[in-house]
This record gives structure tokens, C-alpha cells and sequence, in this order.
């Protein structure tokens, strides 16, 4: 059998964390979920990941230097921007990211994103 | 050596020229706060004082939409009227001040027939054909009229009122608008229209024109600052109400999944709920913010609202090393303001203060009198204070430094302590404490 491919979630909201796990578990993912860019980037130090959704609009340290931060440290972990925001498309940090995706209540475009960029 | 001069004072003699007495008129409407229609009349004042151009009569036409509307119109309404008027205005001591204190009155004066005519006055512009007066704004051009009761392009009806033979059209206009037009005639002294009047009064409406212009600006400014504190609003709602929403979406599709057990459809619904509780509580904060009207104050007993308070944050303080104290100055029992705003805007600084406080600490809730003017509330902790980066800020709308903060508390403390004709004093430093005061006016309490 092929090996799971393993997501990070950074997501501050519990209920949608738990949203997106259950979902994405559902796809034939490994889905880890954390509520702040802290503990993402210590995991991802740690652990190897395919694919990261984050959030920007966190306490302590946004989305956005989450972003910049994994730059530093792994150039090739596709990432895929989750928020309730349609402006930081225009901070073009968030350039730097694989897709902007606006959070719908439905989450298809959210799987079929992950699907796309990492299969 | 030097020579010193009041930049808005110019008087020149009567002796200087047309030139320096129309500019030191106009020099006028510089020192008295911006009013278009006074400023207007300063103009029309430059256009008819005998020290100044000396037409006997001056119409104002503004354009309303694509219509050509008499605005005011200063001049004597008979030769008998203008004798006496010039003998007033030529008066030793009589300013320019006076002159325009008195037209000011003239156009305000509804028994002034003048001003009851020139209100009939209404012309379409932009007609495929138009006549005089239209055409001079229609067509952006200056127009002089001699003969006029043999000039077929002259209004008929327009003539009637103005009953003047020969007189000067000058079109009021920006780059790309037309504002409207002023009439000058000398329907009284008779004497023809030269040359250089018609230079110097051109000279008077690109003044008017320009006054106009700014005035439009300014209005649009206002209207554009409105509109992006609309825009932003708006955003904020969506925004806020955007995350539940989603989550609401989210295990509803789940719900809807035949592959769901029941116990996880149970845990849905409940976090349905809890969903649907935080948008309910979002609005409620929303139509709270935009509805602080205070018709009436009434005396609150403050010893009742401490109580309250401290009883709605007590689950707040469970397990938490901090300690609410409250103390109410005696003989102080009570301050006149609206119950509810008062008890919620308190609450929003008590909150924000048990917030501040991490690993506990204190939070004093205290009342007193500060002067025979104010009695004051007061919230201390001794929290981490507020980050100097953000202090001139704190009562801004839509600003947060706590992860779910709407950033709609402060704003609306301060809104309702506008409402109460109070104030607020913070006394705030990082790693020490933060101190809110409110202060309520005399009068708010016995």
C-alpha cells in the first residue's frame, strides 16, 4: 500500500481544526493540526510533511511569517493559504504560497487544491 | 528696516486702482470661515461696491442639475432705493466689512423684491438651442448684451424681470463643470459696460468658480470618507461572521453524509449550536455598538452594577489566581447614566483588564469623587499593561490585540462615554498595570 501523505493544519479555530482533520482524513490523508505558527514550525522542523495549510489571521505570529519561516526552512513544502480574508492577496507574501484559497462552507476546494499539488 | 503688513487686512484708498480695490474685496472672504454662499456674496459685493467695480446690480445663477436657478440678486430694486443706499454706503467709516455685513441682509430680506424675483429664475442648460442667460453657461463664454429688448437670442420672460437694456453675462465653470452664472447690469446709473468691467468681472467669476469647485471637493472628500468607512464596516462584518459560518457549513455536509454515525451526528449539532450561539453574540455586540442613543439618564446605583459585574465575571476568575475588589467611596451612591450601556461598557474594561492579567493578579474596581465636576470610575490591574506601539489606538474601532477581539470593547466604552458627555483618562505601562478612569460629569451623581 502507498504511503499516506501527511498534511499540517495551522488552524487557531478548535472546531474547524477538527473539521479539517476529519475531512481530510477522509481523503487519504495523514492530517496533523496545530492552533498556532509556533508549534507548526517546531513540527515541521521535527517532522517531515508533503503539503501545509495555514491560516493567517492567528494570535502571536500571523500566517504570514509562518510562511516566510518555512521558506527558510524547506523551499519545497507545498503551501496552501486558508483564511476568512480575501485582502492579503494583496500582501505579496502571500505570493509565495501555492494557492489562496477564501474558507467557503464547502470544503472542495480546499481537497481538490491538496489533490492537485500533492495528489 | 522693515515694513509690516496684516496679510488679510488690505484696505487700499479709494483713490488705488479697480484692479487692487476688486482684489482686496475678495481679500475679504480670507478671513471669515469658509461659507460658499458668503463668499459668493463677497464676490458679488466686488462686483457692485462703488469702490469696487460699481455695476448697480449683480445676479447669482447656479446650476442645479441641468437647470440654470436664481440664487440671489444684490443691487437696489428702484433708483429712489439706490440714492439712499450709495448715500449710506459712501458714509465716512463704512468698510468693506459693513458693505458686505449689509448685502448680507439685503439677500437675506424676503420683502426685498429683488430677491423674490430672482427666485422665479429658472433656465434649462444644455439645450440644443438655449437662450440668454443659458447660453452664456451652455456655451462657456462671456456674453455682453446691448439692445437687449431687440436681441432675439434674449429670454423674453428673463427680460421682464430684469427690465435692463444692456447687461454682462459671466459663466461660472471649473475645467469640466459649469456651476452657474452672474448677471451685471447698470439698469439704474445707465452708464455702458467698458471694456476692462468686462475683463475684471471675468476676472471675479473664475474666483466664484473656483470657490464652487473647492466646495464640490470638499463635499466629495467627505462622501469618499464615508464610503470607505462603509466599505470597511462592511468587510469587518463579513469577516466576523465568516468563520462560524464556515464551520457551520462544514458539519452540516458531514451531517448530511449517510456514512456519519450518531454520535458523531450528535457532536455536530452541538457544535452547530455553539456556532450558531457566537454569531448570535456577534450581532448582539454589533447592534449594541450602533445603537448608543441615550434619550434618558437615570441614577445608577453603582454598589448594584459593581455587584453585577463581579457576579457575570465570576466564571471568568475560576482557577485563576485574581482577586476583584471593589470599593465605592461612601456618600457616593449613585451617577446618572444609562443602566444597561453603563453596565456593559464597564464590563468591556473589567474583561479587558482580567485579560491582561495572565497568571493573576489584582483587578480594583473603585468609585469616588474627584472634584465637585467629576465622579469618576475606575478600573486597575495590574496586568501587563498596554504595548506602547498600539496606545493611541486602543479606542479605535476594528483595533485587537487578543485573537477573537472584534476590537469593537474600547470603541464602544468610548462611545458611550461621549453619549454621557464624560471622558476617559488611561494611565498604562508595560509590565505594571493599566488604570482606566471614567469620568462622569457633575450633575451624574447626588
Amino acid at each position: 500500500m502507498k504511503k499516506k501523505k501527511r498534511l499540517l493544519v495551522v488552524e487557531d479555530e478548535k472546531n474547524l481544526c477538527l473539521l479539517y482533520r476529519e475531512e481530510l482524513t477522509k481523503e487519504g490523508y495523514k492530517v496533523t493540526t496545530v492552533s498556532d505558527a509556533e508549534t507548526a514550525l517546531s513540527l515541521i522542523k521535527k517532522q517531515p510533511f508533503d503539503l501545509i495549510i495555514t491560516d493567517i489571521r492567528m494570535p502571536v505570529k500571523n500566517g504570514i511569517e509562518l510562511i516566510t519561516q518555512i521558506m527558510a526552512l524547506r523551499k519545497d513544502i507545498p503551501i496552501i493559504i486558508n483564511t476568512a480574508y480575501q485582502s492579503y492577496k494583496h500582501d505579496f507574501m502571500t505570493w509565495a504560497a501555492d494557492a489562496y484559497i477564501v474558507k467557503s462552507a464547502s470544503l472542495d476546494e480546499l481537497k481538490s487544491k491538496v489533490r492537485e499539488l500533492i495528489g | 528696516m522693515i515694513e509690516r503688513y496684516h496679510p488679510f487686512l488690505h484696505q487700499f484708498p479709494p483713490g488705488a486702482s479697480k484692479e487692487l480695490q476688486i482684489f482686496s474685496i475678495l481679500a475679504q472672504s480670507f478671513f471669515q470661515p469658509f461659507s460658499l454662499m458668503d463668499n459668493l456674496l463677497v464676490i458679488l459685493t466686488a462686483l457692485t461696491a462703488g469702490s469696487g467695480l460699481g455695476f448697480n446690480r449683480a445676479m447669482l445663477l447656479l446650476a442645479d442639475g441641468d437647470v440654470l436657478k436664481g440664487e440671489f440678486w444684490l443691487g437696489p430694486a428702484s433708483p429712489e432705493e439706490a440714492s439712499s443706499i450709495w448715500e449710506v454706503l459712501s458714509t465716512p467709516g463704512i468698510g468693506y466689512t459693513e458693505i458686505i455685513e449689509h448685502n448680507r441682509n439685503l439677500v437675506a430680506s424676503e420683502a426685498n423684491p429683488l430677491v423674490q424675483q430672482v427666485k422665479k429664475i429658472s433656465f434649462p442648460l444644455f439645450e440644443e438651442n438655449p437662450t440668454i442667460p443659458a447660453l452664456a453657461a451652455s456655451s462657456r463664454e462671456i456674453i455682453v448684451v446691448r439692445d437687449a429688448f431687440r436681441e432675439p437670442l434674449v429670454d423674453r420672460q428673463f427680460l421682464d424681470i430684469l427690465k435692463a437694456d444692456e447687461f454682462l453675462c459671466i459663466p461660472l465653470l471649473s475645467q469640466d463643470e459649469i456651476f452657474g452664472e452672474i448677471i451685471l447690469d447698470n439698469a439704474i446709473t445707465r452708464l455702458p459696460i467698458q471694456s476692462r468691467d468686462i475683463e475684471l468681472a471675468s476676472i471675479c467669476g473664475l474666483a466664484a468658480g473656483n470657490y464652487i469647485y473647492v466646495t464640490k471637493l470638499q463635499k466629495r472628500v467627505i462622501e469618499m470618507k464615508k464610503q470607505a468607512a462603509l466599505g470597511e464596516m462592511a468587510m469587518f462584518v463579513t469577516h466576523q461572521l465568516r468563520t462560524p459560518l464556515v464551520t457551520i457549513g462544514g458539519f452540516i455536509d458531514q451531517l448530511l453524509d449517510p456514512k456519519t454515525n450518531a454520535a458523531k451526528k450528535k457532536r455536530n449539532l452541538r457544535i452547530i449550536r455553539s456556532e450558531i450561539a457566537r454569531l448570535e453574540r456577534i450581532m448582539l455586540r454589533l447592534t449594541r455598538f450602533f445603537r448608543i442613543d441615550i434619550k434618558e439618564k437615570v441614577p445608577v446605583n453603582i454598589q448594584e452594577v459593581f455587584k453585577l459585574i463581579t457576579e457575570s465575571l465570576k466564571y471568568r476568575l475560576a482557577g485563576r489566581r485574581i482577586v476583584l475588589k471593589t470599593e465605592v467611596q461612601p456618600g457616593l451612591t449613585s451617577i446618572l447614566a444609562e443602566p444597561v450601556h453603563l453596565a456593559e461598557a464597564l464590563r468591556n474594561v473589567v474583561e479587558n483588564a482580567l485579560d491582561a492579567l495572565a497568571d493573576g493578579g489584582h483587578v480594583f474596581l473603585r468609585a469616588y469623587r474627584e472634584n465637585k465636576d467629576w465622579a469618576v470610575i475606575s478600573v486597575e490591574d495590574n496586568g501587563r499593561g498596554i504595548p506602547e506601539s498600539i496606545k493611541g489606538k486602543i479606542f479605535d474601532t476594528f483595533v485587537s490585540t487578543k485573537e477573537k477581539g472584534i476590537g469593537l470593547g474600547l470603541a464602544y466604552v468610548k462611545r458611550f462615554m461621549e453619549a454621557c458627555q464624560g471622558k476617559i483618562v488611561v494611565d498604562s505601562q508595560e509590565g505594571k498595570g493599566t488604570t482606566f478612569k471614567l469620568y462622569f460629569r457633575s450633575g451624574g451623581w447626588e
